[in-house]
């Protein structure tokens, strides 16, 4: 096989690629998938969780009491996140239609001690942003008057879980984990996934636009041609993935691994990208091929992420730095896999050009 | 139109002969075995649990109760420790000595500790939930009314308020009579067993793929009582799985049409149909009859197969539409298969997702109804939708098929279907073919009332993206692309003109013109706007988004200067200058915008 012709055939598709900007596009798309599932979890985590945000912190919401004394109106009085009005239900209940109160909490004459639960029934507006974080600023102090009659209770408890002192947490410590234990996995495989497509693209065009014909009637042999596509693919997966990384290093997201990251994601994406092409040279078409393609990606990703110690895997923990050495023994085992592809693929290739010739 | 009918029957015959020609044989194997590997993998995966953040955390231990707090959860690996090693000295995230945690200082001991404290109390949640006197376990049970409130959503968004910080010392009291409220009963009308039923349920719904979601919620549940743990809103989903379902098989299909659509222009197969005199119109309509009732009858199984109701079908309805007309336009744009692929996945992304987003927000937002897929939220939890809520919903997407199919119909023939133009000249190809000789200005009014639905829809999908952004970052970036949205929309007609007809742009022309745009985009804004979007407009980013609408010469005078900057540059300067073009206008569109809206200028 002669590399200097699939050097050419490499570069002469990669100049395709960015003459017709659709890698722009590719990228845009990265970007997107990024900033929208920054939206879903970070974004809506916040809103849940109010005091991530500190401006919500001196806001204060009027609630009305209504019903019984009980220490749940000592808690909101004490509460800065709240002014308590005590009055009566029929009133509270109208004024919060009117949207001047919150929310309503209504309070039964049960004793704390008794048998039967003490049911509070709230009262809040249908379908509201403002209610949901009413709602969980009203969680903590409900939850704090739920601790308070457990322990009256404790007596009636068989069991009683082990005290582990926890010192106060952070809830924006979420944006890590969604960091680390997904954006980053995702970022960096989402190039290899189109570069898998991109193969297929590839190959198929030269079937079905005619072109192979003219382009086998020069010294490039059909196998040399394939691994030339095959690079300009692969070429584009390392190149994306460190821009990523880079570009979350730049935001100050400290990346461990970043070469045994590359390496990891290169093996994977060749992976991808030579199943990509096997499926191609055996379909010759695009529909067929795009169709086995997808389906065959997603069974490999569902299995890939249910074994332990995936790609995946690795990559999250070398990009928080928790794995030792034993990554590289898996990056063998990736690249032996490789290497036993890449061998089938070239002679199927060989196997397909004979019969079209 | 009889004739037209049996037109169409005889396309959409060979169409599904084509169809079939093509998938059977060699494919259809292998797609069986492909679909069995799919729901081995999937039971296999389900079974043994996603493995991404294995191990992601360390915890040094001297006690052997960690075990029984991260059981469930492989985040952490355990080591044990002597007591008293502090987490920087054993170099672990996390250390538990003596009944007290320790984190380390870093980010990632933070991550780790809030991860544990999760664990922890799911640890004792589930001691509780198995405790023989229940109500001693949990004494305090909430049941959730809800008001309906008349003055519906004003300002309320991202938890802005609409009314001034409350007076501790003065009641609110409501304006109107107050309606007398029974008392609620003290009682819960479920049984002990029923609910602990329920909160054993809800404890380990797999853990795993949960584990994204609890960050934003507490378990689900479907009791009318809640403890107070479970009192933050559910988010549904379920149902967001469920749309999964949904969308991914249909957007395959609609790849099917994609392809016969490219291929007939590869293969130039399509030539000889072109060249009867069969109207373009039967020809896409018969082609993609087909797919759609393929479309449709994959929509009815899956409805069968989860068991909901044949309701859910309505909505569906117009994301079948859409994403047909998507894949017919762009099968008909790209040039190469690789721009066929990375165009169609980047389209999808975007529609998936303005599909997708709104529907998080169903039972907690109204906003949550412009997309199709909260009704079918609704439908499943057993809700139901009204007449009204189904237009308003639907109808964006209605629309934008609607449009895009009459482009692509107009644009049906050998000339656009068989040359090799680039992208963007192809794309201006088929505008100026919309656009009339005689009656151009009328055109230019039309396209522009045309663009509309695309406007919302993009300036919705900057909700979303600019939401990442603090506050009045985000309102700002907010108005300044909305701008640029407007302006670019209004652009596309002169834009095309100053290309194909550059000596139609007189100064007369390019100041009348001008008018045209402006008025027709005014028109179409006012049209949807009382269709549709009326809701969205009273809130805090509708006031911004759709600020132009107060009165009306003001907002024409604004789509008229914006448009008439663009034009005026183009004409003096070409197309070069296009994008500087764009930009002026925006700066003079976002300026209106803050002179009155937020009323910074004086």
């Amino acid at each position: 096989m002669n590399t200097k012709n699939s050097r050419i055939i490499a570069k002469k598709e990669l100049k395709s690629l960015m003459n017709e900007k659709t890698i722009v596009l590719a990228i845009l798309l990265q970007l997107f998938i990024a900033m929208f599932s920054s939206f879903l979890l970070v974004g809506l985590a916040s809103m849940y969780n109010p005091d991530s945000i500190s401006r919500y912190s001196n806001i204060q919401y009027p609630v009305a009491y209504t019903g019984e004394p009980s220490d749940v109106l000592t808690y909101l009085r004490d509460s800065n996140d709240f002014v308590v009005y005590e009055m009566d239900l029929s009133t509270a209940v109208a004024a919060l239609k009117e949207r001047k109160l919150s929310a309503v909490l209504w309070i039964p004459n049960v004793e704390p001690d008794a048998d039967d639960p003490i049911k509070i029934t709230l009262y809040t507006i249908q379908n509201d942003i403002q209610s949901s974080i009413v709602n969980v600023k009203l969680k903590e102090i409900l939850v704090k008057y739920e601790d308070r009659l457990r322990e009256i209770r404790s007596d009636r408890l068989t069991q009683t879980p082990v005290t582990i002192i926890i010192p106060a947490t952070n809830p924006s410590s979420d944006f890590y984990e969604f960091v680390y234990g997904l954006l980053i996995p995702m970022l960096v495989f989402m190039p290899a996934i189109i570069s898998g497509a991109l193969i297929i693209d590839l190959i198929t065009e030269e079937y079905q636009q005619n072109t192979l014909e003219t382009l086998m009637s020069t010294p490039v042999r059909f196998t040399e041609m394939i691994w030339g596509k095959i690079a300009a693919c692969f070429i584009l997966v390392p190149i994306q993935a460190a821009g990523w990384l880079l570009l979350l290093m730049a935001n100050g997201i400290a990346i461990k691994g970043f070469v045994p990251i590359l390496l990891h994601v290169s093996a994977g994406s060749l992976f991808l990208i030579l199943v990509g092409a096997l499926t191609a040279l055996k379909y010759r078409e695009r529909t067929n091929a795009q169709f086995i393609f997808s389906i065959v990606i997603v069974v490999l990703m569902l299995f890939v992420l249910a074994i332990p110690m995936n790609t995946a895997n690795i990559l999250v923990r070398l990009s928080v730095g928790s794995i030792g050495q034993e990554h590289w023994l898996f990056l063998i085992l990736m690249i032996s896999a490789v290497a036993i592809l890449s061998y089938i693929t070239t002679h199927y290739a060989k196997r397909v050009r004979m019969k079209f010739v | 139109m009889p004739g037209a009918i049996h037109q169409i029957k005889t396309i959409a015959k060979w169409e599904i002969k084509r169809f079939v020609g093509t998938m059977s044989g060699e494919i259809l194997p292998i797609a069986i075995v492909l679909f069995v590997a799919l729901i081995i993998a999937s039971g296999f995966a389900q079974q043994s649990g996603i493995h991404l953040q294995d191990d992601m955390y360390t915890i040094g231990s001297d006690e052997s109760i960690t075990a029984l707090i991260t059981s469930g959860d492989n985040r952490f690996s355990v080591y044990k420790v002597q007591s008293g090693v502090s987490p920087e000295q054993g170099g672990f995230d996390l250390v538990l000595s003596r009944n007290a945690i320790y984190a380390s200082p870093e980010d990632k001991g933070l991550a780790a500790l809030t991860a544990f404290e999760r664990d922890y109390s799911k640890y004792k949640i589930s001691l509780y939930n198995r405790e023989e006197d229940l109500f001693a376990a949990y004494p305090l049970w909430i049941e959730e009314e809800y008001i309906k409130s008349e003055i519906d959503f004003i300002a309320t968004q991202s938890g802005q308020r609409a009314i001034a910080p409350p007076n501790p010392s003065v009641k609110p009291y409501p304006d109107t009579r107050p309606v007398t409220i029974p008392t609620p009963s003290s009682q819960i009308e479920v049984s002990r067993e029923d609910l602990r039923t329920d909160l054993i349920s809800g404890e380990n719904t797999d853990s795993r793929v949960s584990r994204y979601a609890e960050v934003l919620a507490s378990s689900d549940t479907t009791s009318k009582f809640k403890t107070p743990a479970q009192l933050s809103p559910p988010l549904p989903f379920d149902s967001i799985i469920l749309i999964f379902v949904f969308i991914f098989p249909l957007y395959f299909t609609s790849q099917f049409f994609m392809m016969s659509i490219m291929n007939e222009r590869i293969e130039r197969s399509g030539e000889t149909l072109l060249s009867t005199p069969v109207k373009s119109w039967v020809i896409i309509l018969g082609k993609g009859l087909p797919y759609f009732l393929m479309m449709l009858v994959i929509a009815v199984i899956l409805t069968v197969f989860i068991d909901a109701s044949l309701m859910i079908l309505l909505p569906v309805l117009p994301v079948i539409l859409f994403f047909l007309s998507s894949a017919l336009i762009i099968g008909m744009i790209s040039r190469s298969f690789k721009e066929l692929s990375f165009i169609s996945i980047f389209f999808s992304t975007i529609a998936t997702s303005y599909i997708f987003f709104p529907s998080i927000f169903a039972n907690i937002h109204v906003v949550s109804l412009i997309s199709p897929l909260t009704l079918i939220i609704y439908e499943i939890q057993g809700d139901g939708f009204t007449l009204f809520d189904y237009i308003y919903s639907t109808s964006l997407f209605f629309l934008t098929s609607a449009v895009i199919f009459y482009l692509a119909a107009k644009n049906f023939n050998e000339e656009r279907l068989f040359n090799h133009h680039k992208l963007m000249p192809r794309m201006m190809e088929f505008i100026e073919s919309v656009i009339s000789k005689k009656w151009t200005k009328l055109s230019l009014f039309g396209i522009s009332i045309c663009t509309i639905p695309f406007v919302f829809m993009a300036q919705l999908m900057l909700l979303v993206l600019l939401f990442n952004f603090p506050m009045p970052y985000s309102i700002i970036l907010l108005l300044f692309f909305a701008a640029f949205i407007e302006e670019f929309a209004k652009s596309i007609g002169i834009y095309t003109l100053i290309s194909k007809r550059p000596d139609y742009l007189t100064w007369k022309n390019v100041v009348l013109g001008s008018v045209a745009i402006a008025a027709g985009f005014l028109f179409g804004e006012k049209l949807l706007l009382f269709a549709t979007l009326a809701e969205i407009s009273d809130s805090i980013f509708g006031a911004v988004l759709f600020a132009s609408l107060q009165v009306l010469w003001l907002p024409l005078s604004l789509h008229f200067i914006g448009i008439l900057t663009t034009a005026s540059i183009l004409k003096a300067g070409g197309r070069k200058f296009y994008l500087p073009a764009l930009i002026i206008s925006t700066v003079v569109h976002s300026l209106y915008n803050l002179y009155f809206i937020l009323g910074w200028v004086g």
